[in-house]
Protein backbone atom coordinates (compact mmCIF):
# COMPACT_ATOMS: atom_id res chain seq x y z
CA UNK A 1 0.00 0.00 0.00
CA UNK A 2 2.92 2.26 0.93
CA UNK A 3 4.32 2.10 -2.64
CA UNK A 4 1.13 2.82 -4.07
CA UNK A 5 1.19 5.82 -2.10
CA UNK A 6 4.00 7.43 -3.81
CA UNK A 7 2.28 6.84 -7.11
CA UNK A 8 -1.35 8.23 -5.89
CA UNK A 9 -0.60 11.26 -8.42
CA UNK A 10 -1.07 9.04 -11.28
CA UNK A 11 -4.91 9.23 -10.94
CA UNK A 12 -5.02 12.66 -12.65
CA UNK A 13 -2.51 12.12 -15.12
CA UNK A 14 -4.73 8.69 -16.38
CA UNK A 15 -7.59 11.23 -16.44
CA UNK A 16 -5.86 13.36 -18.89
CA UNK A 17 -4.39 10.34 -21.44
CA UNK A 18 -8.14 9.03 -21.04
CA UNK A 19 -10.26 12.28 -21.07
CA UNK A 20 -11.10 11.58 -25.01
CA UNK A 21 -12.93 8.17 -24.27
CA UNK A 22 -14.39 9.50 -20.95
CA UNK A 23 -17.46 12.48 -20.30
CA UNK A 24 -17.21 14.83 -22.92
CA UNK A 25 -15.92 12.02 -25.18
CA UNK A 26 -13.75 14.79 -26.50
CA UNK A 27 -15.75 17.46 -27.75
CA UNK A 28 -14.26 20.75 -29.19
CA UNK A 29 -15.67 22.83 -26.40
CA UNK A 30 -14.12 20.58 -23.80
CA UNK A 31 -11.06 20.08 -25.23
CA UNK A 32 -10.47 23.59 -26.09
CA UNK A 33 -10.82 24.13 -22.46
CA UNK A 34 -9.06 21.77 -21.23
CA UNK A 35 -6.24 22.95 -23.45
CA UNK A 36 -7.01 26.36 -21.92
CA UNK A 37 -6.50 24.56 -18.63
CA UNK A 38 -3.43 23.55 -19.60
CA UNK A 39 -1.58 26.35 -20.54
CA UNK A 40 -2.72 28.26 -17.16
CA UNK A 41 -0.95 25.50 -15.43
CA UNK A 42 2.39 26.01 -16.94
CA UNK A 43 2.27 29.42 -15.94
CA UNK A 44 1.04 28.99 -12.32
CA UNK A 45 3.77 26.01 -11.91
CA UNK A 46 6.67 28.13 -12.87
CA UNK A 47 5.02 31.21 -10.32
CA UNK A 48 5.13 28.52 -7.75
CA UNK A 49 8.82 27.69 -8.50
CA UNK A 50 9.19 32.00 -7.64
CA UNK A 51 6.82 32.53 -5.45
CA UNK A 52 5.47 29.45 -3.03
CA UNK A 53 9.73 28.12 -3.00
CA UNK A 54 11.60 31.08 -3.51
CA UNK A 55 9.61 33.77 -1.39
CA UNK A 56 9.63 36.36 -4.31
CA UNK A 57 6.44 37.87 -5.73
CA UNK A 58 5.73 38.57 -9.36
CA UNK A 59 2.50 40.55 -9.84
CA UNK A 60 3.78 40.56 -13.53
CA UNK A 61 3.99 37.19 -14.68
CA UNK A 62 2.07 37.81 -17.47
CA UNK A 63 4.80 39.92 -19.14
CA UNK A 64 6.67 37.00 -19.99
CA UNK A 65 3.46 35.01 -21.29
CA UNK A 66 2.97 38.15 -23.48
CA UNK A 67 6.74 38.10 -25.01
CA UNK A 68 6.21 34.25 -25.41
CA UNK A 69 3.01 34.84 -27.43
CA UNK A 70 3.73 37.59 -29.48
CA UNK A 71 7.47 36.09 -30.35
CA UNK A 72 5.52 33.53 -31.69
CA UNK A 73 2.74 34.81 -33.14
CA UNK A 74 5.01 37.37 -35.04
CA UNK A 75 7.75 35.25 -36.51
CA UNK A 76 5.02 32.22 -37.56
CA UNK A 77 2.58 35.19 -38.67
CA UNK A 78 4.86 37.75 -40.62
CA UNK A 79 8.43 36.09 -40.96
CA UNK A 80 7.48 32.05 -42.04
CA UNK A 81 8.88 30.75 -38.91
CA UNK A 82 8.11 27.39 -37.96
CA UNK A 83 6.31 27.40 -34.87
CA UNK A 84 8.32 25.16 -32.32
CA UNK A 85 11.44 27.12 -34.15
CA UNK A 86 9.33 30.48 -33.12
CA UNK A 87 9.27 28.73 -29.43
CA UNK A 88 12.18 28.01 -28.89
CA UNK A 89 13.31 31.76 -29.95
CA UNK A 90 10.87 32.90 -27.60
CA UNK A 91 12.04 30.83 -24.42
CA UNK A 92 15.54 31.94 -25.38
CA UNK A 93 14.11 35.98 -25.46
CA UNK A 94 12.09 35.55 -22.82
CA UNK A 95 14.78 33.92 -20.50
CA UNK A 96 17.09 36.58 -21.67
CA UNK A 97 14.74 39.58 -20.62
CA UNK A 98 14.22 37.70 -17.43
CA UNK A 99 18.26 37.36 -16.60
CA UNK A 100 18.52 41.37 -17.67
CA UNK A 101 16.13 41.99 -15.04
CA UNK A 102 16.82 39.64 -12.46
CA UNK A 103 19.88 40.94 -10.46
CA UNK A 104 17.85 44.62 -10.52
CA UNK A 105 14.25 43.83 -9.93
CA UNK A 106 14.60 40.61 -7.22
CA UNK A 107 17.02 42.96 -5.16
CA UNK A 108 14.15 44.66 -4.22
CA UNK A 109 11.21 43.07 -1.56
CA UNK A 110 7.54 43.13 -0.72
CA UNK A 111 5.89 45.57 -2.19
CA UNK A 112 8.28 47.06 -4.19
CA UNK A 113 9.42 43.80 -5.79
CA UNK A 114 5.61 43.75 -5.99
CA UNK A 115 5.23 47.47 -7.54
CA UNK A 116 7.95 46.51 -9.64
CA UNK A 117 7.08 43.13 -11.85
CA UNK A 118 3.36 45.09 -11.73
CA UNK A 119 5.04 48.22 -13.77
CA UNK A 120 6.94 45.60 -15.95
CA UNK A 121 3.69 43.71 -17.04
CA UNK A 122 2.16 47.62 -17.63
CA UNK A 123 5.53 48.35 -19.92
CA UNK A 124 4.76 45.32 -21.97
CA UNK A 125 1.16 45.84 -22.80
CA UNK A 126 1.99 49.44 -23.56
CA UNK A 127 5.02 48.32 -25.64
CA UNK A 128 2.25 46.01 -27.09
CA UNK A 129 -0.44 48.58 -28.27
CA UNK A 130 2.72 51.00 -29.00
CA UNK A 131 4.48 48.66 -31.54
CA UNK A 132 2.10 48.59 -34.00
CA UNK A 133 3.40 47.95 -37.02
CA UNK A 134 5.33 44.71 -35.56
CA UNK A 135 2.62 43.33 -32.68
CA UNK A 136 -0.65 44.88 -34.55
CA UNK A 137 -1.55 47.08 -31.82
CA UNK A 138 -4.88 47.27 -30.07
CA UNK A 139 -6.68 45.65 -32.79
CA UNK A 140 -4.56 42.47 -32.51
CA UNK A 141 -2.52 40.12 -34.48
CA UNK A 142 -4.06 37.48 -37.43
CA UNK A 143 -3.17 34.86 -39.09
CA UNK A 144 -1.29 32.95 -36.85
CA UNK A 145 -0.73 29.35 -38.22
CA UNK A 146 -1.68 26.18 -35.96
CA UNK A 147 0.75 24.25 -34.02
CA UNK A 148 3.20 22.23 -36.43
CA UNK A 149 5.59 19.75 -35.27
CA UNK A 150 8.64 18.85 -38.48
CA UNK A 151 5.52 18.73 -41.08
CA UNK A 152 2.73 17.15 -38.98
CA UNK A 153 0.00 20.22 -38.22
CA UNK A 154 -1.73 19.99 -34.69
CA UNK A 155 -4.86 21.44 -36.72
CA UNK A 156 -6.99 18.49 -34.68
CA UNK A 157 -8.20 20.33 -31.15
CA UNK A 158 -7.61 16.48 -29.76
CA UNK A 159 -4.15 16.34 -31.10
CA UNK A 160 -3.35 19.68 -29.66
CA UNK A 161 -4.66 18.77 -26.03
CA UNK A 162 -2.04 15.72 -26.28
CA UNK A 163 0.74 17.87 -27.05
CA UNK A 164 -0.08 20.88 -24.71
CA UNK A 165 -0.84 18.22 -21.76
CA UNK A 166 2.77 16.57 -22.64
CA UNK A 167 4.51 19.84 -22.32
CA UNK A 168 2.56 20.09 -18.57
CA UNK A 169 3.31 16.92 -17.40
CA UNK A 170 7.45 17.83 -18.28
CA UNK A 171 7.03 21.28 -16.99
CA UNK A 172 5.56 19.68 -13.78
CA UNK A 173 8.17 16.81 -13.75
CA UNK A 174 10.67 19.38 -14.63
CA UNK A 175 9.87 21.69 -11.61
CA UNK A 176 9.81 18.19 -9.30
CA UNK A 177 12.99 17.30 -10.34
CA UNK A 178 14.32 21.24 -9.01
CA UNK A 179 12.45 21.33 -6.10
CA UNK A 180 13.20 17.97 -4.78
CA UNK A 181 17.19 18.66 -5.13
CA UNK A 182 19.51 20.53 -3.01
CA UNK A 183 18.45 23.25 -5.86
CA UNK A 184 15.24 23.05 -4.36
CA UNK A 185 16.70 23.56 -0.37
CA UNK A 186 18.41 26.41 -1.43
CA UNK A 187 15.26 28.09 -3.07
CA UNK A 188 14.12 26.99 0.63
CA UNK A 189 16.78 28.27 2.22
CA UNK A 190 16.08 32.07 0.72
CA UNK A 191 12.57 32.14 1.43
CA UNK A 192 12.93 31.51 4.92
CA UNK A 193 15.47 33.64 5.83
CA UNK A 194 18.34 35.38 3.28
CA UNK A 195 20.69 36.77 5.85
CA UNK A 196 21.28 33.28 7.07
CA UNK A 197 21.37 31.56 3.41
CA UNK A 198 24.14 33.96 2.46
CA UNK A 199 25.81 33.03 5.40
CA UNK A 200 25.84 29.45 4.21
CA UNK A 201 27.39 30.50 0.90
CA UNK A 202 24.07 30.89 -1.45
CA UNK A 203 24.87 33.74 -3.85
CA UNK A 204 20.87 34.79 -3.09
CA UNK A 205 20.83 37.10 -6.71
CA UNK A 206 22.09 34.34 -8.44
CA UNK A 207 19.64 31.92 -7.16
CA UNK A 208 16.37 33.99 -7.31
CA UNK A 209 17.52 35.05 -11.15
CA UNK A 210 17.97 31.19 -11.91
CA UNK A 211 14.98 30.49 -10.91
CA UNK A 212 12.93 33.38 -11.98
CA UNK A 213 14.58 32.89 -15.71
CA UNK A 214 12.99 29.32 -15.46
CA UNK A 215 9.35 30.28 -14.50
CA UNK A 216 9.91 33.09 -17.45
CA UNK A 217 10.65 30.34 -19.80
CA UNK A 218 7.93 28.44 -18.89
CA UNK A 219 6.15 31.16 -19.28
CA UNK A 220 6.73 31.93 -22.32
CA UNK A 221 6.24 28.19 -23.56
CA UNK A 222 2.66 28.66 -22.31
CA UNK A 223 2.73 31.92 -24.38
CA UNK A 224 3.17 29.74 -27.65
CA UNK A 225 1.34 27.34 -27.14
CA UNK A 226 -1.53 30.20 -26.53
CA UNK A 227 -1.09 31.64 -29.27
CA UNK A 228 -1.12 28.91 -31.84
CA UNK A 229 -4.43 27.41 -30.62
CA UNK A 230 -6.04 31.31 -30.95
CA UNK A 231 -4.39 32.23 -34.17
CA UNK A 232 -5.02 35.61 -33.22
CA UNK A 233 -3.34 37.42 -30.65
CA UNK A 234 -4.73 40.65 -28.75
CA UNK A 235 -3.06 42.95 -25.43
CA UNK A 236 -6.06 42.33 -23.06
CA UNK A 237 -5.10 38.33 -22.71
CA UNK A 238 -1.36 39.71 -20.74
CA UNK A 239 -2.53 42.39 -18.41
CA UNK A 240 -2.46 42.67 -15.07
CA UNK A 241 -5.93 40.76 -15.13
CA UNK A 242 -4.35 37.60 -16.02
CA UNK A 243 -1.33 38.21 -13.92
CA UNK A 244 -3.66 38.07 -11.26
CA UNK A 245 -5.66 35.08 -12.49
CA UNK A 246 -2.69 33.19 -12.16
CA UNK A 247 -1.58 34.45 -8.55
CA UNK A 248 -5.24 33.05 -7.53
CA UNK A 249 -5.16 29.90 -9.16
CA UNK A 250 -1.78 29.38 -6.95
CA UNK A 251 -2.82 30.06 -3.75
CA UNK A 252 -6.38 28.31 -4.40
CA UNK A 253 -4.59 25.77 -5.63
CA UNK A 254 -2.10 25.64 -2.61
CA UNK A 255 1.45 27.54 -2.81
CA UNK A 256 4.46 25.80 -2.72
CA UNK A 257 3.22 22.02 -3.98
CA UNK A 258 3.56 22.07 -8.03
CA UNK A 259 0.48 19.62 -7.75
CA UNK A 260 -1.41 22.54 -6.29
CA UNK A 261 -1.92 24.89 -9.39
CA UNK A 262 -3.29 22.36 -11.49
CA UNK A 263 -6.15 22.17 -8.89
CA UNK A 264 -5.74 25.72 -9.11
CA UNK A 265 -6.27 26.48 -12.76
CA UNK A 266 -8.88 23.26 -13.22
CA UNK A 267 -10.84 25.58 -10.71
CA UNK A 268 -10.57 28.70 -12.14
CA UNK A 269 -10.78 27.64 -15.64
CA UNK A 270 -13.79 25.52 -15.20
CA UNK A 271 -16.27 27.58 -12.82
CA UNK A 272 -17.22 30.09 -15.09
CA UNK A 273 -18.50 27.40 -17.26
CA UNK A 274 -20.40 26.10 -14.06
CA UNK A 275 -21.51 29.28 -13.10
CA UNK A 276 -22.27 30.98 -16.93
CA UNK A 277 -26.33 31.44 -15.92
CA UNK A 278 -24.97 33.70 -13.62
CA UNK A 279 -22.57 35.10 -15.55
CA UNK A 280 -23.16 38.93 -14.08
CA UNK A 281 -21.93 38.03 -10.42
CA UNK A 282 -19.08 36.00 -11.84
CA UNK A 283 -16.42 38.02 -10.72
CA UNK A 284 -18.16 38.53 -7.20
CA UNK A 285 -18.09 34.67 -6.69
CA UNK A 286 -14.64 34.04 -7.58
CA UNK A 287 -13.75 36.56 -5.07
CA UNK A 288 -15.87 35.01 -2.12
CA UNK A 289 -14.40 31.50 -3.27
CA UNK A 290 -10.92 33.07 -3.01
CA UNK A 291 -11.87 34.67 0.59
CA UNK A 292 -13.09 31.24 2.01
CA UNK A 293 -9.92 29.53 0.58
CA UNK A 294 -8.13 31.28 2.05
CA UNK A 295 -9.43 31.89 5.26
CA UNK A 296 -10.10 28.72 5.84
CA UNK A 297 -7.53 26.73 3.50
CA UNK A 298 -4.33 28.28 3.63
CA UNK A 299 -2.67 25.62 1.88
CA UNK A 300 -5.54 25.56 -1.02
CA UNK A 301 -7.35 23.04 -2.71
CA UNK A 302 -4.09 20.49 -2.59
CA UNK A 303 -4.09 20.99 1.18
CA UNK A 304 -7.44 19.31 0.88
CA UNK A 305 -6.30 16.42 -1.26
CA UNK A 306 -3.81 15.07 0.70
CA UNK A 307 -5.90 15.34 3.58
CA UNK A 308 -8.52 13.11 2.08
CA UNK A 309 -5.83 11.19 0.59
CA UNK A 310 -3.61 10.50 3.79
CA UNK A 311 -7.34 9.45 5.40
CA UNK A 312 -7.51 6.70 2.69
CA UNK A 313 -4.31 4.91 3.01
CA UNK A 314 -4.49 5.32 6.89
CA UNK A 315 -7.41 3.22 6.80
CA UNK A 316 -6.00 1.17 3.66
CA UNK A 317 -2.86 0.79 5.77
CA UNK A 318 -4.96 -1.28 8.56
CA UNK B 1 48.50 20.69 9.78
CA UNK B 2 48.48 24.26 10.64
CA UNK B 3 51.16 26.25 12.65
CA UNK B 4 49.49 26.81 15.79
CA UNK B 5 51.14 30.39 16.07
CA UNK B 6 49.45 31.35 12.78
CA UNK B 7 46.84 33.93 12.56
CA UNK B 8 43.47 32.84 11.11
CA UNK B 9 41.99 35.79 11.63
CA UNK B 10 43.08 39.47 12.01
CA UNK B 11 40.62 42.54 12.55
CA UNK B 12 42.10 45.67 11.81
CA UNK B 13 41.01 49.23 13.26
CA UNK B 14 37.17 48.45 12.61
CA UNK B 15 34.58 50.97 13.24
CA UNK B 16 31.08 50.89 12.65
CA UNK B 17 28.50 53.28 13.39
CA UNK B 18 24.44 53.28 13.06
CA UNK B 19 23.29 56.26 12.52
CA UNK B 20 25.35 58.55 14.11
CA UNK B 21 25.35 55.74 17.10
CA UNK B 22 29.26 54.31 17.20
CA UNK B 23 28.99 50.45 17.34
CA UNK B 24 32.48 49.81 17.28
CA UNK B 25 35.35 51.80 17.35
CA UNK B 26 38.67 51.19 16.25
CA UNK B 27 38.60 47.50 17.37
CA UNK B 28 42.32 45.50 16.52
CA UNK B 29 42.84 41.83 17.33
CA UNK B 30 43.83 38.60 16.47
CA UNK B 31 42.62 35.05 16.32
CA UNK B 32 45.28 32.30 16.68
CA UNK B 33 44.34 28.80 14.62
CA UNK B 34 43.48 26.16 16.52
CA UNK B 35 42.49 28.34 19.27
CA UNK B 36 39.08 29.07 21.44
CA UNK B 37 39.14 32.58 21.69
CA UNK B 38 36.45 34.44 23.90
CA UNK B 39 34.41 38.11 22.78
CA UNK B 40 32.75 39.20 25.76
CA UNK B 41 30.99 42.66 27.34
CA UNK B 42 28.18 44.21 28.24
CA UNK B 43 25.28 44.10 26.52
CA UNK B 44 25.51 46.58 23.55
CA UNK B 45 28.98 46.84 23.45
CA UNK B 46 29.32 45.92 19.77
CA UNK B 47 29.85 42.16 19.83
CA UNK B 48 27.05 41.10 17.42
CA UNK B 49 28.00 43.88 15.39
CA UNK B 50 31.70 42.70 15.43
CA UNK B 51 30.74 39.12 13.49
CA UNK B 52 28.13 40.33 11.51
CA UNK B 53 31.50 42.85 10.10
CA UNK B 54 33.87 39.60 10.22
CA UNK B 55 30.83 37.47 8.30
CA UNK B 56 30.02 40.06 5.73
CA UNK B 57 26.62 40.61 7.18
CA UNK B 58 27.08 44.27 8.11
CA UNK B 59 30.35 45.09 6.49
CA UNK B 60 31.94 47.80 8.45
CA UNK B 61 32.48 51.75 7.83
CA UNK B 62 36.34 51.50 8.11
CA UNK B 63 38.97 49.17 9.04
CA UNK B 64 40.41 45.88 7.53
CA UNK B 65 39.35 42.07 8.44
CA UNK B 66 42.05 39.55 7.20
CA UNK B 67 40.90 35.72 7.02
CA UNK B 68 43.39 33.09 5.86
CA UNK B 69 44.95 36.26 4.44
CA UNK B 70 42.28 37.57 2.83
CA UNK B 71 40.86 40.60 2.92
CA UNK B 72 37.19 40.11 3.29
CA UNK B 73 35.70 43.71 3.98
CA UNK B 74 33.41 44.42 1.30
CA UNK B 75 33.34 41.03 0.45
CA UNK B 76 29.82 39.38 0.18
CA UNK B 77 28.70 36.79 3.15
CA UNK B 78 28.42 33.76 0.55
CA UNK B 79 31.84 34.81 -0.77
CA UNK B 80 33.56 34.54 2.88
CA UNK B 81 31.61 31.60 3.59
CA UNK B 82 32.96 29.45 1.16
CA UNK B 83 36.21 30.88 2.04
CA UNK B 84 35.86 28.27 5.27
CA UNK B 85 34.04 31.11 7.82
CA UNK B 86 30.67 29.89 9.20
CA UNK B 87 28.68 31.38 11.79
CA UNK B 88 25.61 30.77 14.27
CA UNK B 89 23.33 33.24 15.11
CA UNK B 90 21.93 35.09 18.58
CA UNK B 91 18.39 35.05 17.48
CA UNK B 92 18.39 31.46 16.44
CA UNK B 93 17.73 31.68 12.31
CA UNK B 94 16.04 27.85 11.29
CA UNK B 95 14.96 27.34 7.28
CA UNK B 96 11.00 27.21 8.22
CA UNK B 97 8.89 26.92 5.14
CA UNK B 98 7.54 24.24 3.34
CA UNK B 99 7.91 21.82 6.70
CA UNK B 100 11.51 22.02 6.46
CA UNK B 101 12.68 19.32 8.56
CA UNK B 102 15.82 19.14 11.10
CA UNK B 103 17.42 17.39 8.53
CA UNK B 104 17.07 19.70 5.77
CA UNK B 105 18.63 22.60 7.92
CA UNK B 106 21.68 20.83 8.18
CA UNK B 107 22.03 19.55 4.79
CA UNK B 108 21.78 23.30 3.48
CA UNK B 109 25.05 23.23 5.17
CA UNK B 110 26.32 21.42 1.86
CA UNK B 111 25.02 23.42 -0.28
CA UNK B 112 29.06 24.75 -1.10
CA UNK B 113 30.08 21.14 -1.73
CA UNK B 114 26.85 20.46 -4.27
CA UNK B 115 26.69 23.93 -6.12
CA UNK B 116 23.22 22.86 -7.16
CA UNK B 117 21.62 23.84 -10.54
CA UNK B 118 18.85 23.86 -12.76
CA UNK B 119 20.05 21.62 -15.67
CA UNK B 120 22.21 18.92 -13.21
CA UNK B 121 18.56 18.87 -10.91
CA UNK B 122 16.38 17.61 -14.10
CA UNK B 123 18.82 15.50 -16.48
CA UNK B 124 21.65 14.57 -13.96
CA UNK B 125 19.51 13.11 -11.33
CA UNK B 126 22.21 10.12 -10.47
CA UNK B 127 25.36 12.63 -9.69
CA UNK B 128 22.28 14.63 -7.75
CA UNK B 129 20.90 11.86 -5.95
CA UNK B 130 24.97 10.84 -5.24
CA UNK B 131 25.54 14.01 -3.91
CA UNK B 132 22.77 14.21 -1.53
CA UNK B 133 23.12 10.45 -0.35
CA UNK B 134 26.49 11.61 0.71
CA UNK B 135 25.14 14.92 2.30
CA UNK B 136 22.78 12.83 4.16
CA UNK B 137 25.00 10.47 5.97
CA UNK B 138 27.27 13.61 6.43
CA UNK B 139 24.42 15.39 8.02
CA UNK B 140 23.47 12.61 10.19
CA UNK B 141 26.79 12.01 11.04
CA UNK B 142 26.68 15.53 12.70
CA UNK B 143 23.32 15.31 14.36
CA UNK B 144 24.82 12.47 15.91
CA UNK B 145 27.75 14.42 17.18
CA UNK B 146 25.50 16.90 18.92
CA UNK B 147 23.30 14.50 20.29
CA UNK B 148 20.13 14.84 17.95
CA UNK B 149 20.22 11.99 15.33
CA UNK B 150 16.08 10.85 16.18
CA UNK B 151 15.06 14.46 16.00
CA UNK B 152 15.94 14.73 12.25
CA UNK B 153 12.53 14.30 10.67
CA UNK B 154 11.09 16.95 12.83
CA UNK B 155 10.64 20.42 12.38
CA UNK B 156 12.70 22.69 13.95
CA UNK B 157 10.75 24.77 16.01
CA UNK B 158 9.11 21.90 17.30
CA UNK B 159 12.70 21.79 19.30
CA UNK B 160 13.98 23.75 22.36
CA UNK B 161 16.32 26.89 21.82
CA UNK B 162 18.92 24.84 23.06
CA UNK B 163 18.48 21.94 20.99
CA UNK B 164 17.48 24.67 17.73
CA UNK B 165 21.17 26.06 18.56
CA UNK B 166 22.77 22.77 18.04
CA UNK B 167 21.33 22.40 15.25
CA UNK B 168 22.22 25.24 14.28
CA UNK B 169 26.00 24.01 15.31
CA UNK B 170 25.60 21.01 13.22
CA UNK B 171 24.56 22.82 9.97
CA UNK B 172 28.08 25.12 10.60
CA UNK B 173 29.82 22.08 10.85
CA UNK B 174 28.13 20.70 7.60
CA UNK B 175 30.47 23.31 5.86
CA UNK B 176 33.62 22.42 6.42
CA UNK B 177 34.42 25.66 8.19
CA UNK B 178 37.76 26.53 9.23
CA UNK B 179 36.64 29.16 11.66
CA UNK B 180 33.05 29.04 13.47
CA UNK B 181 31.92 32.41 15.17
CA UNK B 182 29.79 31.32 17.61
CA UNK B 183 26.67 34.07 18.67
CA UNK B 184 25.80 33.16 22.49
CA UNK B 185 25.60 29.64 21.72
CA UNK B 186 25.13 28.75 25.52
CA UNK B 187 21.93 30.93 26.42
CA UNK B 188 18.89 29.30 27.45
CA UNK B 189 21.15 26.57 27.95
CA UNK B 190 20.72 24.95 31.65
CA UNK B 191 23.50 23.62 33.55
CA UNK B 192 23.95 20.14 32.37
CA UNK B 193 23.67 21.28 29.27
CA UNK B 194 26.37 23.92 29.26
CA UNK B 195 28.70 20.97 30.26
CA UNK B 196 27.99 19.11 27.51
CA UNK B 197 28.33 21.80 25.13
CA UNK B 198 31.55 22.62 26.70
CA UNK B 199 32.76 19.45 25.67
CA UNK B 200 31.17 19.88 21.84
CA UNK B 201 33.16 22.93 21.67
CA UNK B 202 36.58 20.88 22.99
CA UNK B 203 35.68 18.16 20.67
CA UNK B 204 35.22 21.02 17.31
CA UNK B 205 38.77 22.92 18.51
CA UNK B 206 39.85 18.71 18.56
CA UNK B 207 39.06 18.74 14.64
CA UNK B 208 41.19 21.89 13.86
CA UNK B 209 38.41 24.21 14.04
CA UNK B 210 39.27 27.77 15.19
CA UNK B 211 36.18 29.26 17.25
CA UNK B 212 35.61 32.85 17.96
CA UNK B 213 32.90 32.51 20.85
CA UNK B 214 30.53 35.44 21.65
CA UNK B 215 29.25 34.38 25.60
CA UNK B 216 27.97 35.55 28.68
CA UNK B 217 28.40 32.39 30.87
CA UNK B 218 31.88 33.08 32.20
CA UNK B 219 32.05 29.56 33.89
CA UNK B 220 31.98 28.17 30.20
CA UNK B 221 34.82 30.77 28.83
CA UNK B 222 36.76 30.46 31.11
CA UNK B 223 36.90 26.69 30.86
CA UNK B 224 37.71 26.65 27.09
CA UNK B 225 38.86 29.99 25.90
CA UNK B 226 42.78 29.76 25.47
CA UNK B 227 42.43 33.67 25.41
CA UNK B 228 39.14 36.85 25.67
CA UNK B 229 38.84 39.53 23.75
CA UNK B 230 36.82 42.35 25.97
CA UNK B 231 34.33 44.86 24.23
CA UNK B 232 32.72 48.20 26.49
CA UNK B 233 30.59 50.69 24.16
CA UNK B 234 32.50 49.55 20.52
CA UNK B 235 36.02 49.68 22.00
CA UNK B 236 38.55 47.13 23.14
CA UNK B 237 38.94 47.49 26.78
CA UNK B 238 41.37 44.18 27.10
CA UNK B 239 42.83 41.18 25.64
CA UNK B 240 44.71 38.48 27.14
CA UNK B 241 44.32 34.93 28.82
CA UNK B 242 41.66 34.17 31.04
CA UNK B 243 43.44 34.81 34.02
CA UNK B 244 44.38 38.26 33.03
CA UNK B 245 40.78 39.32 32.08
CA UNK B 246 39.63 38.05 35.48
CA UNK B 247 42.36 39.97 37.61
CA UNK B 248 41.82 43.14 35.34
CA UNK B 249 39.91 46.11 37.48
CA UNK B 250 38.92 48.01 34.34
CA UNK B 251 37.23 44.20 33.18
CA UNK B 252 35.71 43.95 36.78
CA UNK B 253 34.60 47.54 36.95
CA UNK B 254 32.56 47.75 33.39
CA UNK B 255 31.92 43.76 32.97
CA UNK B 256 32.63 41.33 35.49
CA UNK B 257 30.90 42.79 38.55
CA UNK B 258 29.87 40.62 40.78
CA UNK B 259 30.62 37.59 38.61
CA UNK B 260 34.24 37.88 38.95
CA UNK B 261 33.34 34.91 41.69
CA UNK B 262 32.67 32.55 38.06
CA UNK B 263 36.41 33.38 36.86
CA UNK B 264 37.41 30.01 38.34
CA UNK B 265 39.16 27.90 36.33
CA UNK B 266 37.81 24.44 36.89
Amino acid sequence: MKRLKQFWWILPFAFIALYPVTLAGGSPYWSGLLIFVGIYVILAVGLDLLMGYTGQISVGHAAYFAIGAYTSGILTAKYGFSPLGAMLIGMILTGAVAWALGRPVLALKEYYLAMATLAFNEIVVALIIGLEWLTGGASGLRDIPPFSLFGFVLANHMHYYYFVWAIVIIVIASSRAVVQSPFGRTLVAIHSDEIAARAFGVDTARYKTRIFVLASIFASMAGSLFTHYMGFLAPDDFGVLTSINILVMLFLGGIGTIYGPILGAFFMKLLPELTYQIHDYELLINGLILIVVLVFMPKGLFGIVTVIRDRIFAKADK
Amino acid sequence: MTDKDETILRVVDVTKSFDGIQALEDVSFGVKTGHIKALIGPNGAGKTTLLNAINGILPPDQGHIHFLGHDVVGQTADRIASLGLSRTFQLIRMFTINNATVLDNVMLGAHMRLHPNIFESIFRRGKVDKGEREARERAMELLKFVGLENAHNVVPTALSFGNQRLVELARSLMTDPKMLLLDEPASGLNDTEVDGFTHLLLAIRNMGITILLVEHNMKLVMNIADDIVVLDFGKKLAEGTPQAICANPEVIEAYLGGAQKECVIS
